[in-house]
């Protein structure tokens, strides 16, 4: 084949050498337009014809010598039997130096397709063996990976997209894209011709089934030899020539009212006036035809009013420079036809009858409407949308059935999901949000300040996510933007995370992989790895520079009483502070005691600047509380754990932390009792009349002990350490921040209603487990008959007890001073005679009563 | 340095099992035996100064004070690595080293002697300390100077320090064999009078039960006192883990035992410790969980006190404290409780609420065992008092045909008359009957009956007839 066309080089090199040296890239072009499009228009393929044709030619120029060598080699090619249509040859090489001379004399006929050439063309067609040229790793991304079928514009012009490569890049064309096997032959010959480097222009890229309709058509606009038969045949009066109706149509085309064809307001297209003289069978066509013309209007309107409003935004900008793309095709189809018509009207051929008509208009014009068609629903569709809306919008005529249109939209859609892919890439890298039109589906609420940026900065525009991400994407997509934001902003970290930069080396940038999702998984792939790499990084810098489990160790430690010695301290440091009543009650006291509690147990060897953090806080008071009450430990936490301790998790620790201190006060109390009942057992020992109340103080005692400590003992195992564990392993796990929010958040959650200070459990304490609940009625019970049981008991005894000794005052007044400690000691839990309002009211007397007996009996026990 | 704990060791078997004590916490802290810490053991979260505090120089010295009337055990001990462990002013021996010879009234009467000296220790070492939790004392109950001495020591800390706690690791006599002491039972039953009275809790570490473990567990035909005295220390070291590893729960020496002991005479409790192991025996293979652990240590075998299993009696578990160490999963523990009571494998008193409570503990890192779980068992059982019957019978024996009561009328106690064994004996015979009646439902109620109200009457009208003129107004 090359060598066919090496051949055919020659000769034309042999006639036409000299213009070839100078501008070969015009006549090759022509050359090949020729050979696309006229080459059915001959009504016969009279090789001899032609050959005549080229030597009178040359004889007419007088250049005999030259008509000579073409005969003789007109002899030799008959004789090379490979070469089957050596007429179409000829007859390509004569309207090659037809073409010269025009241009010579200033013709204008094929500049049109030669500014053409230089254009760039509406879709760029890259072949998948260019695919590799995108690969520089440029954010702007403007290739489209298409298969050969899937190229567009009106004009169809392929072309390979590169000029500054050098090399021809070997295009794929359809083998019967031409019907002429020596049509396709050269044009392939002509492809791969080196030294040119010139575009390969094609008229009409259709996909095969188009083909052949097409040529036809096509055959009318590129033919410049066409003959003007049409508009010459004598037509009845009232009828109109075809070249009016033509003309009229080409200026309803472009949305310009004829004289015949006029715009109806009420019905919104174009209606051929009644009375025009059109033929009845014309008239549909017309009327078809007229169709573009209304779509035209809609799509320009569109395109037009959008493209000056700067607050349509990228996406919006991006669609209607798809929509002008298409239309400069139209465009370029528009000046086409009218070239046609002109030459309709100028030239007069009578050569070939493939001139203008309105049915072959009507043929040619078939792909442009669908075309149209479908950019006019897009236009519609898209009405009062934007941004990522709109993107949605195009996508849902992605799947359309019809391969051309589905192409167009793919081309389309590529360019509208431009600006979409590439803040997606500027926001996960960079985490910035170029989104002045809020078409993009993260939102960012500049209001919000830095410690609120993880929870409410950055939200999700739902209405703006486009079809073709999934939800789950865009969350993915968010959170890796957000983590980029939180590092730079909360975290201070500027350092590159450098497995994603390695990442997005690699990664091919491709506009359609967002869109075709379903065929390659890149976008996937490269969303998910970015924002593991960025959620590892994040959560790397949050362990290791904020320390964020030494804080939720710290947390656990202090706020929830994990440092059990600390605590203990605490406590036997504050016993006397917090009797009093909170307005007794000094901050810098309880600080400075808070200090000697750490100094003097194993929180001393905690990390200095968590200790730093702990601190006392009192809560409100209310009245009648004492210190204990309004009593709390406080934790301040700042910087990016703050994301995590929120001020509203930090209250859920501090209520834990009340409820844990006041448990943690009842076992304190109850060891005390328990201590003092174990010393006043052996003092009293030689009063075995005592016994029988001390025994029933010491069951009760018990129980309440047993009660306190099963309490703790729950508390410690199934609400602590069972949530801490799940947590830690969380933890481990964790993925991303959010996840460790969400982990941390359940610790919460579970610790709050397990300890039953969740509002469901409030009042009734009732719990949904019913092993809770089991464990509660249990309490309850003990709570309800054993322990009251006991206390009506004991406080019947006591009662007893009490009404041996006759109330006395005065004796009660003497004692009182000297017996103050021992009354504490015997006193120790208050069981018995706070209960009684008759005891409380003659309590003195009669403790100092018990207390008299009780000293003789110690001094006669003493001795 | 809040809740410290005294250790006062008391004669042959209190200085031994406490130089075993020190040694093992010496380990699990990473203490060097000169009392200085290793450099591995630098980071530790543990809390040494509820045992140790720190000298000038660093050092680690314990809070402990040696006591022997014969010079013998503490000389071996200052003789061995230990020697410049403990602070030499907290010894104190006997100058004549004459011992007690045996004989509780000997030690009884010789620590009235040595009271000043040794209360200086005591009071300065006491002083030394932020805020004193109690004193452990460790001794036996059949020997002269730690049941002699040991009892008047007990007696006269209650009157120093009434507030504070009072723990005993008291070793009971081996029954099995016939101890060359004649006495012991006189020696255990006036012992064991001031444990009940004086001590606010007494860990029976049972020699009988020892010596049966290592036997039957450790397969150690004739063990050796040092083998028993690792048995010992390893429990002691255990049951004072929350204490040195701080948590949420039982992080001091009351809040341990407060549980474990509902009324004030019942405060007698038993140990139990799985798995055992000694440095000779390579570990076995076997399933070391939570579940296994406590289940394990519920089974008589393992528990060092040796009562005989009596049907009729109705024996329970007054309550139940389990420590255990190791990698425990906390989600075990509830399930292992649950199981325990599906399958009734202990059986509780019937007057009151009663659990098994479980105590997670971490362990030393510096201490390699072959178990990933091991666990103590503190339980108070009702059971224990079957150990007082048999002291109280043995003695009925001996005190039937008046024997050996010679030394014992030659001390000043008795002179007079015999009056402080029937007393023991009363008190030991009033808390064999407690524990009896703990095993029944109506023991809520216990001791109500005996009195009555005129009795009050009477002793009120003692009282008050001794002292201000109140009689006119009392009512008839």
């Amino acid at each position: 084949m090359v060598e066919h066309a090496r051949g055919l080089y020659d000769k034309k090199e042999a006639f036409s050498s000299y213009k070839l040296q100078h501008a070969l890239s015009p006549y090759y072009k022509v050359a090949l337009t020729t050979l696309g499009s006229s080459i059915y228009s001959l009504t016969e393929t009279d090789e001899f014809e032609i050959a005549e044709k080229i030597k009178r030619k040359f004889v007419r120029q007088k250049r005999d010598k030259d008509a000579a060598v073409f005969s003789e080699l007109h002899r030799i090619l008959q004789g090379q039997k490979l070469l089957r249509n050596r007429w179409a040859i000829l007859y390509l090489l004569h309207r090659l130096s037809g073409e010269s001379t025009s241009k010579q004399k200033g013709g204008t006929s094929s500049t049109f397709f030669h500014s053409l050439s230089s254009h760039l063309v509406s879709t760029p067609f890259v072949s998948q063996h260019s695919g590799q040229l995108t690969t520089d790793g440029s954010a702007k991304i403007h290739s489209v990976t298409g298969s050969s079928t899937a190229s567009s514009g009106i004009s169809s012009i392929r072309s390979s997209f590169h000029s500054n490569d050098p090399s021809p890049v070997p295009q794929s064309v359809p083998p019967s894209y031409l019907k002429t096997p020596a049509g396709a032959q050269l044009l392939r010959g002509g492809q791969v011709l080196p030294s040119t480097g010139e575009r390969v222009l094609h008229l009409l890229g259709r996909n095969q089934t188009d083909t052949t309709l097409m040529l036809r058509s096509d055959r009318t606009i590129s033919t410049t030899s066409t003959s003007y038969r049409m508009s010459r045949k004598p037509g009845s009066s009232d009828e109109l020539s075809e070249a009016v109706i033509l003309r009229e149509l080409v200026y309803v085309f472009r949305g310009i009212e004829g004289k015949y064809i006029k715009y109806d307001v009420t019905k919104e297209g174009y209606r051929i006036d009644a009375k025009a003289g059109i033929p009845r069978a014309l008239r549909k066509a017309v009327a078809k035809l007229a169709e573009c013309g209304w779509m035209y209007n809609q799509i320009w309107k569109y395109a037009d009013s959008r493209s000056t409003d700067r607050a349509f935004g990228l996406v919006g900008q991006s669609f209607c420079d798809a929509l002008h793309q298409e239309l400069t095709e139209y465009y370029r189809l528009m000046s086409v036809l009218e070239a046609q018509l002109k030459q309709n009207d100028d030239e007069v051929l009578s050569d070939h009858g493939s001139e203008l008509t309105v049915r072959r208009l009507a043929v040619w014009m078939c792909g442009p409407h669908i075309r149209l068609k479908t950019m006019a629903a897009l236009v519609d569709v898209c009405q009062g949308k934007k941004g990522g809306a709109l993107a949605t919008a195009i996508h849902s005529y992605l799947q359309h059935g019809d391969p051309t249109v589905r192409s167009l939209i793919r081309h389309m859609l590529a360019l509208v999901a431009q600006p979409i892919f590439s803040t997606i890439i500027t926001w996960q890298y960079h985490g910035e949000l170029e989104d002045t039109y809020h078409e993009f589906f993260v939102a960012s609420d500049p209001t919000v300040k830095n410690e609120r940026l993880w929870h409410e900065k950055y939200t999700l525009r739902k209405s703006m996510i486009p079809s073709f991400i999934s939800l789950e994407q865009a969350k993915k997509i968010l959170l890796t933007g957000k983590s980029v934001n939180f590092l730079r902003q909360v975290c201070h970290d500027r350092t590159s995370i450098r497995s994603r930069d390695i990442i997005r080396q690699t990664e091919t940038n491709q506009v359609e992989s967002i869109f075709s999702q379903d065929v390659n998984g890149i976008f996937q792939k490269m969303i998910d790895a970015v924002y593991k790499e960025t959620s590892r990084h994040l959560l790397d810098i949050l362990h290791t520079k904020y320390k964020f489990v030494d804080h939720l160790k710290a947390m656990r430690r202090y706020l929830l009483l994990g440092q059990g010695d600390f605590i203990r301290y605490l406590m036997d440091l504050l016993e006397d502070d917090l009797a009093k009543p909170p307005q007794m009650l000094f901050l810098h006291n309880l600080t400075s005691i808070l200090e000697t509690a750490i100094r003097g147990t194993n929180a001393q060897y905690d990390d200095i600047d968590i200790l730093r953090r702990l601190d006392v806080r009192l809560l409100e008071v209310s009245p009648g509380d004492i210190g204990w009450d309004v009593f709390s430990l406080d934790y301040h936490v700042d910087g990016p754990v703050q994301t995590v301790f929120t001020p509203e998790s930090m209250i859920i620790y501090l209520r834990v932390f009340n409820f844990l201190w006041r448990a943690k006060r009842m076992e304190y109390i109850l060891a005390g009792i328990w201590k003092s009942q174990m010393s006043n057992a052996r003092i009293l020992k030689s009063m075995p009349e005592l016994s029988v109340v001390l025994h029933h103080c010491h069951m009760l005692a018990s129980e309440m002990v047993h009660f306190v400590q099963q309490v703790q003992y729950y508390i410690n195992f199934e609400v602590l350490e069972c949530s801490w564990d799940e947590l830690l392993n969380k933890m481990n796990d964790a993925e991303d921040l959010d996840c460790v929010i969400a982990a941390h958040q359940v610790f919460l959650d579970t610790i709050s209603t397990r300890c039953l200070l969740d509002k469901q459990s409030q009042g009734k304490w009732g719990v949904t487990e019913t092993e809770e609940r089991k464990e509660e009625r249990r309490r309850k019970d003990f709570r309800h008959t054993m322990l009251s049981a006991t206390k009506a008991q004991l406080s019947v005894l006591a009662s007893s007890y009490q009404e041996i000794w006759p109330p006395s005052s005065s004796y009660a007044i003497n004692l009182e001073q000297r017996h103050k400690n021992f009354n504490f000691r015997l006193d120790f839990n208050e069981q018995y005679n706070a209960r009684d309002p008759k005891l409380r009211r003659s309590r003195v007397p009669h403790k100092t009563k018990r207390r008299d007996r009780e000293e003789k009996m110690k001094q006669r026990s003493d001795e | 340095m809040p809740r410290e704990i005294i250790t006062l060791q008391l004669g042959q078997c209190g200085n031994q099992i406490g130089m075993e004590f020190w040694k093992q916490l010496c380990a699990e802290h990473g203490i060097s035996p000169e009392g200085i810490l290793e450099d591995f053991a630098t980071e530790g979260t543990d809390r040494k100064d509820v045992f140790f505090y720190q000298a000038d120089d660093e050092h680690y010295i314990p809070r402990s004070v040696l006591i022997d009337l014969e010079p013998r055990v503490i000389n071996s001990i200052m003789t061995s690595a230990y020697a410049n462990l403990y602070n030499p002013e907290n010894i104190y021996m006997s100058k004549d080293g004459g011992g007690a010879g045996n004989n509780w009234a000997s030690g009884f009467t010789q620590g009235e002697g040595v009271y000043e000296e040794v209360f200086d220790i005591i009071d300065r070492e006491a002083d030394g300390s932020d805020s004193l939790e109690g004193f452990v004392v460790c001794h036996s109950i059949a020997g002269g100077t730690g049941s002699g001495m040991g009892s008047y020591i007990l007696e006269k800390l209650n009157d120093r320090f009434p507030k504070k706690l009072i723990q005993t690791y008291s070793v009971f006599p081996n029954q099995d064999e016939i101890s060359d002491v004649v006495v012991q039972p006189y020696n255990s039953l006036l012992t064991l009078k001031r444990l009940t009275q004086n001590a606010d809790c007494v860990v029976v570490l049972d020699n009988t039960a020892l010596h049966r473990i290592a036997a039957e567990r450790l397969h150690i035909d004739t063990p050796t006192f040092a083998q028993i005295n690792h048995l010992v220390s390893t429990v002691m070291a255990t049951s004072t883990t929350t204490l040195r590893y701080p948590g949420y729960m039982n992080n001091d020496l009351i809040g341990l035992i407060a549980s474990l002991i509902p009324t004030p005479r019942l405060h007698f409790l038993m140990t139990g410790y799985t798995p055992l192991t000694t440095d000779t025996q390579v570990a076995s293979i076997r399933k070391t969980t939570v579940l296994d652990v406590m289940r394990r240590l519920l089974q008589p075998k393992n528990m060092m006190v040796s009562t005989p299993v009596h049907r009729q009696a109705n024996h329970c578990y007054i309550a139940i404290l389990n420590i255990i160490q190791g990698e425990v999963d906390p989600t075990q523990v509830h399930k292992s409780l649950q199981r325990i009571r599906e399958r009734k494998l202990a059986q509780f008193i019937p007057w009151g609420p009663a659990s098994i409570q479980v105590a997670l503990s971490r362990k030393s890192p510096y201490v390699q065992t072959a178990h990933r779980v091991s666990g103590l068992m503190l339980a108070n059982h009702t059971s224990i008092s079957d150990l007082f019957e048999r002291c109280v019978r043995q003695y009925d024996k001996l005190r039937k045909r008046e024997a050996f009561l010679d030394q014992f009328k030659r001390t000043p106690i008795f002179k007079d008359n015999l009056d402080e064994f029937d007393d023991s004996r009363e008190v030991l015979q009033q808390l064999i009957d407690e524990y009896h009646a703990a095993t029944k439902s109506d023991y809520i109620t216990w001791g109500t009956q005996q009195v009555l109200r005129r009795r009050i009457y009477i002793d009120v009208k003692d009282v008050l007839a001794c002292g201000a003129s109140w009689d006119e107004k009392l009512p008839e």
